[in-house]
């Protein structure tokens, strides 16, 4: 095997049997599991070391996939965009935690239970080390729900960390009236944990900055990360769209209207994934729009066989409804005749006001007489005036040989429009 | 206009420097090029020219791109800039144009228009393809009827304005607003250039929010 980038230590959440240490340890030291996991316990014998160690770990060792870690490091831009696969897929994880707890249950009881049973058990250690015990254990807790980034949890972990504080306190202090004795003051025992207290405050001061600084830093990387998700992101989107698109230009390359109508579309798609918001469909009359000359732009060709690009622009948008999809379909049959039958630039524009959509489709052709087109075949009549003035709203079409076509189409609408609500109701010269 | 206008092309792909190079008509002439925003400064203040061609993104300086070569030439008296953009995202077109740039177009144009528009910036005017046209009348609210009623208003459009920029967003030329109008092309451009002004010193939140965006960039 080639010298491969040994992986971070982390503790998976797959595969685990306790904590993770093991496997963890294992993919850091590119040996297997069962080896790492017999040396543990070979050395718990020796004076507990096999214990401690493990203990240590897995405080310190924060939980997540380590290929994932390794795979974190390296700067987005240069990562590779397929994902690994993860660890290990299989094991389910024994529900150790749960196990220790009932079992520290079941010992309570049979402590309790002899005691009443009549056996002399030394209550007055065994309770206050308890309280320790569990304070603590509740107060490391929160570290490892922390780690597992679960965010809802803030409140009750330092909950936790507020009760298991005072239950190890409790058991201190029940601890030390235990050494000293019964005959200690409570006066004594008050002066002590305020001085103790004061000692911690005093501490708490004087790390406040590092800590302060820590937590920046924290936020700053996170910040990083979250700029290098976006650009992989955006490196993933050109992958599959751009350079895609480029492979089939350079396949077709000796058809010219096909290349231009590749590189239309694809600048299209760029375009509307980089600048515009990504709208629901169905909320957006712009959205809408744009699919429309998508359309139009991909499947219509001009007189010469040539694609024609449509310029578009708009403002304001709001949502669609029925009047305003009459519009638009209006708006796609005075686009294809823009493209058919006119000459380029064609322009499209939109204008959202608050009583009325109003569309523009412009060309440069050499426009033509209406009233010379028979009523019988013509669709700008029927499929792009009719529609609109059904609906309530006015078209109109102006054309001469030096300005070419410009078809403009109102429908009054409702309100929510970019602007005020309805409040009167625009002329209709149908 | 008779005489040549010297230009300096400034864009960070030397692909599209050689294409505007090329497309360019003979009024005009590029005597400098320049591909990041130092070097563009300097270019610029060895040169003189009479008009900028700006790419609106552009690497290095402070990272602020077009707008902060605007800013940085502004000691320069008598350059203008014309801002030339595949870029449709507004902020990007309003600082540039805040930052002091006399005109935006867009990469797709046609190279007479680009000409003609590089003669315009020259002469003093200010060019407005339909793209800013609409982003003027978004930014200004003049679809909803937002109209000034007095001339020295900064935050609103005046009626005849906002008809002059209806009919760039539609694709107008100048010469066909004029006609539309039946107003004079020099009319044409003065409406334009108080359209410019205002989008220069307005302090309509939107204008002010899209420059307060890109300066914390």
């Amino acid at each position: 095997m080639p010298s491969r980038v040994r992986l971070p230590l982390r503790r998976p959440e797959r595969g685990r049997w306790i904590a993770g240490v093991a496997t963890g340890l294992a993919a850091h030291l590119d040996v297997p599991v069962a080896v790492v996991r017999i040396a543990l316990v070979a050395l718990v014998p020796v004076a507990g070391v096999g214990a401690a160690l493990y203990a240590f770990w897995w405080l310190v060792v924060p939980v997540g996939d380590p290929a994932a870690a390794a795979a974190a490091r390296r700067p987005s831009t240069m990562q590779r965009l397929a994902r690994r696969q993860p660890l290990r897929s299989d094991g389910r994880r024994v529900p150790w935690a749960e196990l220790a707890l009932g079992g520290l249950l079941v010992l309570t009881a049979a402590v309790l239970v002899g005691a009443r049973l009549g056996a002399s058990i030394d209550a007055a250690w065994a309770l206050p080390v308890l309280v320790v015990l569990v304070g603590v254990a509740l107060a490391w807790s929160q570290l490892d729900a922390l780690q597992h980034g679960r965010q809802d949890g803030r409140r009750i972990s330092v909950l936790r960390l507020i009760g298991g504080g005072l239950l190890a306190a409790a058991g201190v202090l029940l601890v030390v009236g235990q050494v000293v004795g019964q005959g200690v003051e409570p006066v004594l025992l008050v002066q002590s944990g305020v001085a103790a207290l004061a000692v911690l405050v005093g501490v708490g001061l004087v790390m406040a900055p590092w800590w302060v600084r820590l937590v920046r830093a924290l936020g700053d990387e996170r910040a990083a990360r979250a700029r290098e998700a976006e650009r992989a992101d955006i490196a993933a989107h050109l992958h599959d769209s751009v350079l895609q698109t480029l492979a089939l230009i350079r396949a077709r390359s000796d058809e010219p209207a096909e290349v231009a109508r590749m590189a239309r579309a694809q600048e299209r798609e760029l375009r509307e994934w980089l600048y515009d918001d990504r709208n629901e469909p169905g909320v957006s009359l712009v959205a809408a729009l744009r699919a429309v000359v998508a359309e139009v732009e991909d499947s219509r060709s001009g007189p010469g066989g040539e694609p024609v690009a449509v310029d578009v622009v708009v403002v304001g948008d709001r949502v669609p409804e029925p009047d305003t999809l009459a519009l638009l379909q209006a708006t796609r049959e005075a686009l294809v005749n823009a493209v058919v039958h006119g000459r380029p630039p064609v322009s499209l524009y939109l204008e959202v006001g608050p009583q009325s959509v109003e569309v523009f489709v412009r060309d440069h052709g050499d426009g033509f007489d209406l009233d010379g087109v028979g009523p019988d075949r013509f669709g700008v009549r029927e499929s792009i005036m009719g529609r609109v003035r059904r609906r309530g709203g006015t078209a109109r079409v102006t054309s001469s040989p030096e300005r070419g076509t410009e078809v403009h189409l109102c429908m009054p609408v409702g309100g929510g429009g970019s602007g005020r609500g309805p409040d009167e109701d625009e002329e209709r010269d149908a | 206009m008779s005489e040549q206008v010297d230009v300096v092309l400034v864009d960070d792909h030397h692909m599209f420097r050689a294409g505007v190079k090329a497309s360019l008509d003979a009024r005009v002439r590029v005597v400098g090029e320049a591909a990041t925003v130092d070097e563009a400064v300097q270019v610029v203040h060895d040169l003189r020219p009479p008009v900028v061609l700006l790419d609106v993104h552009l690497p290095g300086g402070d990272g602020g791109g077009g707008a902060e070569v605007v800013r940085r030439c502004l000691d320069v008296p008598g350059t203008r800039f014309l801002a030339l953009s595949v870029s449709d995202a507004s902020e990007d077109v309003v600082a540039v144009i805040r930052a002091g740039a006399r005109g935006y177009v867009t990469k797709a144009i046609d190279p007479t228009a680009l000409s003609d528009a590089v003669l315009r910036v020259a002469g003093g005017d200010a060019v407005f393809s339909p793209r800013l046209a609409g982003f003027v009348l978004d930014a200004f609210g003049a679809a909803a009827g937002d109209v000034a009623t007095g001339d020295d208003e900064l935050d609103r459009l005046s009626a005849r304005e906002r008809e002059v920029m209806r009919l760039i967003a539609r694709g107008y030329t100048y010469r066909e607003v004029a006609s539309e109008l039946f107003i004079s092309i020099k009319t044409v451009e003065t409406h334009v250039s108080a359209v410019l002004r205002k989008l220069q010193l307005s302090n309509r939140n939107e204008l002010t929010r899209w420059a307060a965006a890109r300066r914390l960039l």
